[in-house]
Order: C-alpha cells, then structure tokens, then sequence
C-alpha cells in the first residue's frame, strides 16, 4: 500500500509582507518521483521550503507521512526529508567528508559520540555519488559540478525518505547531469526514495519523472503524468512564450522547445518605416519598432538632438541637418528617397516650430507618394508656429488619409493593421 | 622541497596518512605548549631562572608567577575559544569576542567602579562590577536586536546593535575620562590595556569555574556549530535546531569574552588571532579546534605576559600591548603561508 509522504492542504505561505504560496494542496506518494515545473519566481523554492519547516504556513497543513512537518522534531524531520539546495557554500576550509559527515549531525548525541552506522551511512553516500575519491579534498577547491555530487552525498547520508532538490542540477555540465539524476533515479527505483525536483528542463523531466507538479504565480494548476501537463496551450499561458511539445520518434519521450516561427518574426519583419522625431520623441518609437523587427530609418534630426543620438547608437539610418538650422534642401531630398523606400511614415509627439515646419510637408508629401501616414495627435498643444500653420497642415493631412494615433500600443496595432492589408 | 611533497601528499591522500599527520601535529603542540609554559615560569623581572626556593621571597616570587600563569591561562582560553565561536556562528573571519559589546559594557562598568568609588561598586570589587556590566550588556543588544523579529534574532541585527551599543559606552568612557582625576584617569587607561596580576582567590575560583563550563557547553556545541558553517538554511535541513545552537552559541561565547574582561581587562588579538592560526593548522573542525585553540590561546598569553614583565624589567609592559606586538609579526608569517588551510583562499 502506497502511503502520502508530503502532503500539501490548503497551504499559503510566505513572507512578512508577501503571501507567495496561495492556497497549495497536492499529495505525493511514497516512492514517486515528481518534478516541480513552473516560470521563475513562481514559487517554487517557497514551498520546498514550507515542505521543510524552515517556513510556517499562514494556513493550511504541511504533512511528512501523516503528521504535521511542524510537530516533527528536528532529528526525526531531518531522516524523513533531506533538501539539497541551489548551491552550498562554505567559508571555511572543511573537507569533504567533514561536509558529509554533517549530514549525520541531528543523530550525533549530546555528548559527541559518533556511531559506526554514522561512519557506515556516510560512507555509503560518498560511494554512491563516486565523491569516495575526494574525501580528503577540501571542499571549496572541487568544482561546481564535484561540489554538487558532494551536497548531494551530505543529504543522502541523512538517510531520509524523500529528497527534494532546488534546481540543483540545472547548472551542471550535461554529464554531470547526467550521472547525478542516474543516481536519483537508482534510489528511486532500489531505495523507493520519493524524489521532488525543482526543474527548468522540461524534457528532462518529462523523461524521468512519473508525475509533474506545474505552478504559476503562487499557486498549483496542474498536476499529472507529464502527457497531461505537458500542453503546449497551458504552458505557452503560464511561461507567457509559445512552447512546443513534440514525441521523440524514437524514445518516445516528450520534447519542449520554444516555437522557432515566433523567434524569426521578430528578427525581421522586411516592412520599412520612416520616423519623423525630434527633441526625444521618438526613441520609445525607434526601441519598440526595432524589437517588433521594422527597419526603421529617421529625418530629419537637427545633429546634438537626442532623438539623433538615440538613432545614432540604434544604427538607425538617419538624415541630419547642422545644429540649430533650418532644414535645407539636400536634406529635404535625401528624406524623401526614405520615404519613397518606406511603407510607412510615423510622425511622432515632436513639438512643430518654423524650424522644422519643413517635416509635416514631408508627412504630406509622403501621404501624396501613396504611403500610409500614421500622425500622433494633439498637435494643437505642440504647435509653436506662427499663425497656426502647422496646426492647418495637419487637419489637412487628416482629411487627405492619414491616420492619428494616441498611443504607442495603438500605433502598434495600426502599424500590423495596415501591414497586412 | 621535502615539506612539498608532503604537501601534496596531505591534500590529495587516499590513505589514512593525513590523519597521523595531523596526530603528529598535535603531539608536537601539546609538546611546544609544555615548554613555553615552563619557560614563562623562568622568566621575571627579578631575574631568569628558579628562584631561590629556600628563601622566603623566593617561593612568593614562584607562586605569584604561577598565579599569574593560570590567570594567563584562564584569561587567554577563554578569550581565544570565545573567538572560535563568533568566527564560526557569524562566518566570518573578523568576528571576535568582543562583538556583542562586551568590551563596551564592561569597560564603562569598570570605569564607573574606578572613578566613581560608591559604597556598592567598592563593595563587589571591581571584577565583579565588569562582569555584571558585561551581562547587562549582552542582555541589552540581544533585547535591541530581537525586537521586530518574531523569535530569534538574526546574526547582522545582533552584531548591528552590539556595535552600536559598544560606540556608546565608548563614548560614555571617554566622557568619563575626560572629567576624572589623572589618577583616576590613570587607573581607567591601565585597567583597559589589561593586565594579569592575580585577583582574589574567590574571585579565581569563580572565574575558572564559568570559565571551564563555558568551555565545556562550546565543545558540546562544536558538532552542531560545523553544520552551521554551511548556513542557518542547510544546518534546518539537517534536523538542527539552527536559530537555537546559534543563540546558544553566542551566550556560552559571550559570558567566556564577559568572564576574561573581568579578570584581565580588555586585552586584544587574542580571541581575533590565535583562532585563525588555530585553524590554519589543525584545520577548521571545531571539535578539535575549541579545545586546541583553547589552549593555544591560554600559552600564548602566559608566553606573552612573561615577556611583558621581563623585556624593560623592572617596567612592565602592559600585556595587551605585547600580545599584538610581539605576536602580530608572528602570526602575520604564519597565516600567510596557511590562511588556505583555514578560510576560503
């Protein structure tokens, strides 16, 4: 009969301020072997740590097969569940099988004594995790993957029922991987040792585990067989990108990769865009046109406007005029050859004076080359020209097709609205 | 060339080498710590060698000596397996006895006593007034860092607030000081550079018996304090009750550093430096580093107090002038060549 050897019922938890764990209940069983899935910051290293009362729930029950973690008494809780963290770090410089002989600390009487079957467990662990080798090495010069073997050791020589660990394979180098999750997985299978590993390879554990545990943001929506948890829909929501799952061919095993397509349309997306900026206003324009993947070109800019030096360090190609000059013709012509290159022209909340009057004519113009002109609005409040002139030659641009826009959200989805039509 | 390859053959041995190496070593240091201590009973301002035991000055000379080397050794243990403890509860190499402020309360508890003179303090004698400021001391900042969190206080809100709390009996010293009579002014500044001339018999009696149970309790405690190197966390996770060897840990310390200050006054280096060596050659394991450094500490300050009164005999040399002067050299040359024996290098 298979028994409940951590038990989650309704558990929240976290810290002073911040409830991270909402409302948690799942059950594993004696002998099982479950990954823990879910984005960072899910909480995920918040409950392996209120699975081992190091934190006290705000409600809910935590239990070790049956009882309560926090009635446990430290020793006892200690040969029931180890923990192997991300990383241990010591400052001092202990040896090896000093570190592990820590795991046998809670059976260490009060008076010192170390027993055989203390010396027989530790010497076991180092065996089982090949650090046998190593013993007399201290424990700062071993590398991370030697150190992890090593922690590894430390927890087994506890003995305990179940292991948990923190993510503490997903820096080891493939082999290392390799051969810590072999013994794990020779414990679970010899040993019937229950095993809860925090994991970011999904396809690793997909080909290891038996069930998967799948939090998002405080709290468990879904636990299965890796078939069941493995959806692409559910993990596209929960790690907010497209995922893929596909059946290995010939293993059989289920395969999760990031959606290829998704990466490349946002490399490039061969639409042109011209920006007419000034004074600031356009670098949020140039940062979110180029991680949506336009080629974006810009002008004309006044050199020493920051809007110049922004496209300058974008490698944003860019028409430039002398410093506090009037637009003048060679500029006016090297513009218009963008825009004639460009499928559309944006011009964004630059403030509009005589000096660069000569922009919104090139808007008009580009507006009468058949292109679709996308005008930020308000213009009433940033025009500074005499006589209201840029204020008439936008209305007229409205009325002649071009389109307004307030944000820069909307300006995105009119952008994609009129790339495809 | 030979030390080398003995070297490596320690770092990398797959036999049982290393172990009678270091029974070796420690052969060797209970050896060199016999020789110094009869060496320092030799040394005096009234000469080098035995004095004339058939005289009667002759044998008051020796017993005061070896009065003065068991104040030594209590003094020097205590301080130096105080210095353990810190070093290992804090992780961290600069950690010391007097970090939760016991020189702070003990010191203006001893100022009080010298410059005040009240009925009271005269009374319980001055050992006895710095003692009893120390414990209120340690009472005070561990009250101050507890505050706000719920149950045990953390390592940096202890060591914040036994900072802070030292600054101000600093400066309520100074004050003090500042308005005393020169003897009176005197008398604070030769207590503070510390000293080992013999305090009463009960006041011997008192001291080694709360200096040997301290000890006893740290070397009780030094398994759990191995698994505390790796973190409060990891030390949870191996069925310890972390934050109560850590409070514990720190109390036993506290009252050994509060015990020495008592008797000897504030001397330094002591519980910073003879840990680290300590460390350096025997390693980082506490079960046999708070006995060792326990006693390495104790020759050490006998060694150096025996210097302190022969060097400009008949000037003596305040101790805890000597114990950084003499030994600081020493142990810098030392540690340079072992520090990776003891900490991360």
């Amino acid at each position: 009969m298979e028994q409940a050897a951590l038990t989650f019922r309704g558990v929240s938890a976290g810290y002073k301020h911040r409830k991270v764990l909402d409302n948690v209940s799942f059950s594993v069983r004696e002998g099982e072997f479950v990954s823990l899935i879910g984005p960072n910051g899910c909480g995920k290293s918040t409950l392996l740590k209120t699975a081992a009362a190091l934190l006290k729930p705000l409600s809910g029950v935590v239990e070790l097969f049956g009882q309560d973690v926090h009635r446990i008494k430290p020793a006892l809780r200690a040969s029931l569940l180890g923990v192997v963290p991300q990383k241990i770090e010591s400052p001092m410089a202990f040896t090896v099988s000093q570190i592990v002989m820590n795991g046998r600390i809670s059976s260490i009487g009060r008076w010192g004594g170390i027993s055989s079957r203390d010396h027989d467990l530790v010497e076991r662990s180092m065996i089982y995790t090949d650090v046998l080798g190593l013993r007399d090495r201290y424990f700062t010069e071993l590398s991370g993957g030697e150190q992890q073997r090593v922690a590894l050791a430390m927890v087994l020589a506890q003995d305990p029922k179940i292991i948990m660990l923190d993510e503490s394979i997903s820096h080891l180098d493939i082999n290392h991987r390799q051969e810590v999750l072999q013994i794990l997985m020779n414990l679970n299978r010899e040993k019937q040792m229950t095993i809860l590993l925090v994991s970011h390879d999904l396809s690793l554990s997909a080909s290891i585990s038996d069930r998967f545990l799948l939090m998002d943001t405080g709290r468990l929506v879904k636990a299965g067989t890796p078939v069941e948890v493995l959806d692409p829909a559910l993990l596209s929501t929960v790690y907010n990108c497209d995922l893929r799952v596909q059946q290995d061919p010939y293993t059989g095993y289920l395969q999760v990769s990031g959606a290829v397509d998704s990466l490349n349309r946002r490399k490039k997306l061969n639409r042109h865009v011209h920006v007419i900026a000034g004074g600031g206003s356009g670098i949020e324009l140039y940062r979110r046109l180029l991680i949506e993947g336009y080629e974006v070109t810009t002008g004309v800019l006044n050199r020493l406007d920051s809007d110049a030096e922004a496209a300058r360090a974008l490698n944003i190609e860019v028409v430039l005029e002398q410093p506090f000059s009037p637009v003048g013709n060679d500029a006016i012509a090297e513009a218009l050859q963008m825009i004639d290159n460009a499928d559309t022209v944006i011009l964004s909340q630059v403030p509009i004076g005589s000096g660069n009057l000569v922009n919104l004519e090139l808007a008009s113009e580009a507006l009468k080359r058949g292109k679709t002109v996308l005008l930020a609005s308000g213009i009433a409040d940033r025009d500074y020209t005499e006589g209201k002139a840029a204020l008439r030659l936008v209305t007229g641009l409205m009325t002649d097709g071009a389109i307004g826009w307030q944000s820069i959200q909307e300006l995105m989805l009119q952008l994609q609205k009129h790339s495809h039509s | 060339m030979a030390m080398q390859d003995s070297e490596i053959c320690r770092d990398n041995s797959f036999t049982g080498r290393s172990r009678i190496k270091v029974g070796l070593r420690i052969a060797l240091f209970f050896a060199a710590v016999l020789l110094l201590l009869a060496l320092s009973m030799l040394l005096g301002p009234s000469g080098i060698g035995i004095p004339d035991l058939q005289s009667p000055s002759g044998s008051a000379i020796l017993s005061l000596r070896f009065s003065r080397l068991l104040m030594g050794l209590m003094t020097g243990a205590a301080l130096s397996a105080s210095g353990v403890v810190f070093q290992a509860l804090l992780r961290n190499p600069l950690a010391e006895p007097y970090v939760l402020g016991v020189s702070g309360g003990a010191g203006l508890g001893a100022t009080l006593s010298i410059l005040g003179g009240s009925g009271l303090f005269v009374s319980l004698g001055l050992p006895v007034v710095a003692f009893i400021a120390a414990v209120l001391t340690l009472m005070l900042v561990y009250l101050i860092a507890s505050q706000g969190s719920s149950g045990h206080p953390s390592v940096y809100s202890l060591i914040l607030s036994g900072v802070i709390v030292s600054s101000i009996c600093s400066s309520v010293i100074m004050f003090l000081v500042s308005t005393a009579s020169v003897e009176g002014m005197h008398n604070v500044i030769w207590w503070m550079l510390g000293s080992l001339q013999p305090v009463s018999s009960g006041q011997q009696l008192l001291s080694a018996a709360l200096i040997l149970g301290g000890l006893a309790g740290i070397w009780l405690l030094s398994p759990r304090l191995n698994a505390l190197a790796l973190g409060r966390e990891m030390a949870h996770y191996q069925g310890l009750h972390a934050d109560l060897v850590l409070v514990v840990g720190l109390l036993f310390a506290t009252l050994l550093a509060a015990t020495a200050v008592s008797l000897s006054g504030m001397i330094g280096f002591v519980g910073l430096i003879v840990p680290h060596v300590m460390r350096a050659f025997f390693g980082p394991d506490n079960r046999k580093l708070v006995p060792l450094a326990a006693l390495g500490g104790g020759t050490f300050l006998v060694v150096c107090d025996a210097l302190a009164r022969t060097l400009l005999a008949p000037i003596e040399i305040p101790v805890g002038v000597v114990t950084a002067l003499a030994g600081g050299p020493f142990f810098l040359i030392i540690l340079q060549r072992r520090m990776k024996q003891a900490w991360i290098a």
